[in-house]
């Protein structure tokens, strides 16, 4: 999984060429910023997001984090179009995609790929990629169930296109398996190749290392970085790894009760006391309102993804372990959440 | 460690299927044999069987058409419909009506517009589907036993419509079905002396042909859905509502097309019930009818089509069967007195059959074929088992289950998830 | 004006009597998250065992154990049938409920085969002392059985709510409802919850039943099941979580027939016997103003 980088991208038709990394041919990456504007959302009296303001810009890998129940999910959902806004918008470029359906704003080029695993487990890898492809298929039932030369057709091209996916995530021998018997970290890459599959502009992930021992999460990692490299699109994702995001984003927005707490680069966001005082709290306040959250700072350049670390437990040893601790440093402190 | 360990099992799996040679190919091909053969022996039937299991046999045929289109509405789309009889009416009410010149019967004057058969057929089906498209509102709002109910409504307001609108219906007495014919060919006992290979060739031998092209073509037309597009959109709305449709699936649309196609599919098979029976009244198409085929359909297999095929024989088979013999099955005895007549075995029959099934066999049997199939990968499922990660991950059967238990309300509408999935968590099988 | 009066006052009655099966049926939801298709069989057990036994023992006896007999039959079923199924902790899947609610279709299946059989085509009586008398007071006419009907409705409801709300049991139900998992984790077992709900709901029915098979109806016939049937849109019409709905659905469903067959006359566009519809008409009415039901919980998902 650990490939050089290229710079092959894909477009929204099939057989425009297939995906590989050793295809160095450069492309424009997506070319449009997401840009989230002053966007309110209320459950009653309650402010999940308030005037959340965020800019995406095309191409990046972007983190959204913050203590549970700062409302990350929540943006999600307003992107996504599952959630209607109070007030504010969000917009790709010049398209407005607040007030759009779902399945709307995945055809203007917002994917998805979510924490919670959907998906009947008999459902084969490929058939789960292949629903990614719903949108830029237009077989329908007469079509299909009188099997038209050109339903098969379609349904020929785009599973070509699926299969080059999923080889591209390391998944193309588990094609025609069923993903209730796949490992944890391969149910996650087909959530993620689903997503691609729909041939987003912007990917949104949802947690996608979460409950992931370290080498499945190097090598989410490293599809991740593969899919900025090499698909040019642009990458939300939300996090706890503290690691990864701070070696993968470029940039990283903090959420806490609804609002943005700072917004920067990683190594601006980790030393900025609001976002230490979202994690720890004051001494007033203590971490009640964050709930079982996990404490944690963001190592400097001590990033990147460290060393094997158990995964599931709520506290794990620092992740500067093994280096010379300076008086002046800031430790690194990782912690994952514990799955719910 | 663990993924050269996974890797290995995930490819064993993969080599199941995988093996080569030509003992290989006729694993493979093994389905489509057996299919052709059936179909082979389905098409010489009649020329061997008498009138009473022609009877049986077209009977069997209607219903499977019925049952495929309820299999894909709440097995493959995971909706709820209780309202199947309702559908079934539309379609027989609708052939009758359309097919039948109208007559006057003492007072009772009953309307028709004498249509060819065929037409009429095909306009039935048809109109059926458009009884299933003006329930979509209703469907597009409500979810899971709201939207069950909300369909068995409709079964108590065909109830009433069918004893109420008498000249288009009958009424409470019902009306006799037209005869079909094709072309001028007619499907019922005629002096013609038409004869295959020597066997005269009356109604039920003509309407066996006719059953038998209709359901082979209702189920490869099904077949071809499922297996595509369509299909995989419909799975995923069961799968998870708010996923599919941030996937791209336009789900309040692909609910109205599941029942959309369910209404035709039950359209259908309300005109061949019209045609094997002779006659259509309101008794034939109540509450009962459509528990039966939610019976036959999770018998089957929820969201299978030779499942629907299993089921429909078991459960309208084995009455006919039943009563075919009740003179020799000691434990049977005849309507009137007080023993156990045929038809009320059966319904012990099946209806144990489902508590049991439910309790053991969730995928009906079209669960056990599979199992028989690919043995190790269906064992592997049904213990909900990734192979056993190196602590990443949720603990496998009971965190997913938590994953899938998740409700999603979708896009402004609300009620209990109670949404019917095809597949059983591990932890319905295992006993939890 | 009488007519009008007459008719709500019959419709109220009858509603409570619906009422008591609709909340049987909205405390096994509650329960076990299941619609029990099985209600309809258990009205017919409690009135088929009151009909049998009213013979040898009398209507009081009979009743009596026509209502233990029923509740005790609930409860095996949950016992045996739903431990089975992973219930044990109250933790079920979507998958499971809906297997779940597919086997009470089955039990239903058998259950009414089988006292269909017995009963035959006869009409059962299950005398009941207060016979088929009624009274009237200005021009409004009540049966005597409704208006006893009315009166213990009333008495169970009340005792069910102040259950619901004072005891540990209500608590529990309450609590497992909203939150298995915290329940559970609170050590409410969720099978004595279950249990108890089911035999709750079970003695509810049978004392629906011996209500439904008074007059003015002639008894007991198999088609008591169909009544049930009537429960579904009324517990839906309150809301299926609700127990306070499931009493408002009901009253209005038992209203509601009550008036269009009171009407029938100036009806008569509708065709004959639109009774048997209009509770789902105004289910349906009900639930495109209110997808949840009047009293029902709209559903937040987590995504």
């Amino acid at each position: 999984m650990t490939g050089a980088a290229d710079t092959t991208s894909v477009t929204g038709s099939p057989g425009a060429g297939p995906l590989t990394r050793e295809r160095p041919v450069p492309q424009p990456p997506a070319a449009e910023p997401l840009v989230v504007r002053d966007v309110t959302v209320r459950f009653g009296a309650l402010a999940a997001l308030a005037d959340v303001s965020l800019r995406v810009e095309p191409g990046s890998v972007h983190a959204l984090i913050g203590p549970n129940g700062a409302g990350k999910s929540t943006l999600f959902n307003v992107i996504s179009g599952v959630y209607r806004v109070t007030s504010g918008r969000v917009l790709l470029g010049e398209t407005v995609l607040t007030g759009q359906r779902p399945h709307r704003v995945t055809a203007l080029g917002v994917g998805r790929a979510f924490q919670n695993l959907a998906g009947s487990p008999y459902e084969s890898v490929l058939d789960n990629i292949m629903i990614g492809r719903h949108h830029l298929m237009r077989t329908g039932f007469l079509g299909a169930g009188l099997r038209v030369p050109a339903a098969r057709r379609e349904e020929r091209l785009h599973r070509a296109r699926a299969r080059e996916i999923a080889e591209f995530l390391d998944l193309g021998a588990r094609l025609h398996v069923p993903i209730g018997i796949l490992p944890y970290g391969e149910r996650k890459r087909v959530e993620v190749a689903r997503a691609l599959a729909t041939e987003p502009r912007v990917l949104l992930l949802d947690e996608p290392v979460a409950g992931m021992n370290g080498v499945e999460t190097a090598q989410m990692t490293a599809a991740i970085r593969a899919i900025r490299a090499s698909l040019g699109i642009t990458v939300l994702l939300v996090e706890h790894d503290m690691a990864m995001v701070m070696s993968l984003a470029d940039r990283v927005t903090v959420l806490d009760f609804g609002r943005v707490v700072a917004d920067g680069t990683p190594a601006e966001v980790s030393r900025d006391p609001a976002v230490i005082r979202a994690y720890l709290g004051t001494g007033d306040e203590g971490d009640a309102a964050t709930g079982a959250a996990a404490v944690t700072l963001a190592a400097d350049a001590a990033g990147g993804p460290g060393p094997a670390e158990a995964a599931g437990g709520p506290a794990t040893g620092a992740a500067a372990a093994g280096q010379r601790a300076d008086p002046d440093d800031e430790i690194a402190v990782s912690t994952r959440k514990e799955q719910p | 460690m663990s993924d050269t360990h996974s890797t290995s099992r995930a490819r064993g799996f993969c080599a199941v299927r995988g093996a080569g040679g030509p003992r290989a190919a006729l694993t493979a091909r093994l389905p489509l044999v057996s299919l052709l053969v059936v179909l082979v022996v389905l098409v010489v039937l009649p020329l061997y069987l008498q009138e009473f299991w022609l009877r049986v046999g077209f009977s069997i045929f209607g219903a499977v058409i019925g049952a495929i289109g309820l299999t894909i509405l709440v097995g493959t789309t995971g909706q709820l419909s209780l309202g199947h009889a309702f559908f079934l009416a539309v379609g027989a009410i609708s052939y009758c009506w359309l097919a039948s010149e109208p007559s006057d019967l003492g007072s009772r004057h009953l309307g028709g517009l004498g249509l060819p058969p065929l037409v009429a057929m095909v306009l039935a089906v048809l109109i059926s589907g458009l009884a299933g498209l003006l329930f979509s509102p209703v469907s597009a709002r409500l979810r899971g036993i709201y939207l069950g109910i909300a369909s068995l409504g409709l079964v108590f307001v065909g109830q009433h419509v069918l004893n109420s609108a008498t000249p288009v219906t009958g009424g409470f007495n019902g009306r006799r079905t037209p005869h079909f014919s094709l072309f001028g060919f007619a499907f019922d006992n005629d002096d013609s002396g038409f004869a295959v290979l020597g066997v005269p060739f009356g109604r039920f031998e003509r309407l066996w042909y006719l059953g038998l092209v209709l359901v082979v073509l209702a189920a490869w037309f099904a077949y071809g859905v499922l297996r595509s597009r369509p299909g995989r959109a419909l799975r995923a709305v069961r799968d998870g509502e708010i996923a599919a449709a941030v996937t791209g699936i336009d789900v309040t649309g692909y609910r109205a097309r599941a029942f959309l196609v369910s209404s035709m599919y039950a359209g259908l098979a309300g005109v061949l019930y019209a045609l094997s029976i002779g006659s259509v009244a309101p008794e034939s198409f109540t509450v009962d009818v459509s528990i039966q085929y939610l019976a036959i359909i999770l018998l089957g297999g929820l969201g299978s089509i030779g499942g629907a095929v299993a089921g429909s024989v078991f459960v309208i088979g084995l009455p006919l069967l039943l009563e075919q013999y009740s003179e020799n099955l000691p434990f049977l005895s005849a309507p009137g007195s007080s023993g156990v007549t045929s038809a009320e075995a059966a319904k012990y029959a099946y209806g144990a059959a489902v508590i049991l099934f439910v309790l053991f066999q969730p995928r009906g049997l079209a669960g056990i074929a599979y199992t028989l199939v690919s043995g190790r990968r269906a064992a592997a499922l049904r213990r909900g088992s990734d192979p056993p990660p190196d602590g990443g991950g949720p603990p496998a059967g009971r965190g997913r289950a938590a994953a899938d238990g998740a409700a999603f309300a979708g896009t402004g509408s609300v009620g209990p998830a109670g949404t019917v999935q095809a597949d059983l968590p591990a932890g319905a099988a295992s006993g939890g | 004006m009488t007519t009008f009066v007459s008719l709500l006052v019959n419709g109220i009655s009858q509603g409570a009597v619906y009422a008591l099966i609709a909340l049987g049926f909205v405390i096994i939801f509650k329960a076990s998250e299941v619609l029990n298709f099985a209600h309809g069989s258990m009205l017919f057990v409690g009135a088929y065992l009151t009909a049998r036994l009213v013979g040898p023992v009398g209507f009081a006896a009979a009743a009596v154990i026509g209502v233990v007999g029923t509740a005790l039959l609930a409860v095996l079923v949950e016992r045996l049938l739903f431990s089975r199924v992973g219930r044990g902790t109250g933790l079920a899947t979507q998958g499971q409920v809906a297997a779940l609610t597919i086997m009470t279709l089955g039990l239903d299946i058998v259950i009414a085969t089988d006292l269909t059989r017995r009963i035959g085509s006869r009409v059962l009586s299950l005398d009941q002392p207060w016979g088929t008398g009624a009274f009237s007071v200005g021009g409004v006419g009540l049966a005597y059985n409704r208006l006893i009907a009315m009166g213990t409705a009333a008495v169970l409801i009340l005792a069910f709510f102040a259950a619901f709300r004072f005891t540990g049991w209500g608590v529990a139900l309450r609590a497992s409802a909203e939150d298995p998992e915290a329940a559970a984790l609170m050590g409410i077992r969720h099978w004595h919850v279950s249990a108890l709900a089911w035999l709750v709901a079970g003695g509810l029915a049978a004392v629906a039943a011996v209500f439904l098979t008074g007059s003015p109806t002639p008894g007991l016939e198999p088609s008591i099941r169909t009544v049930a049937f009537l429960a579904f849109p009324a517990a839906i019409i309150g809301g299926l979580d609700s127990t306070t709905g499931a009493l408002a659905g009901g009253v209005i469903v038992g209203v509601a027939q009550s008036l269009v067959a009171g009407y029938a006359d100036h009806l008569q566009f509708l065709g004959g016997d639109f009774g048997g519809a209009v509770p789902y008409v105004v289910m349906l009415v009900v639930l495109l103003a209110r997808p949840a039901g009047l009293f029902g919980t709209r559903e937040l998902a987590r995504v």
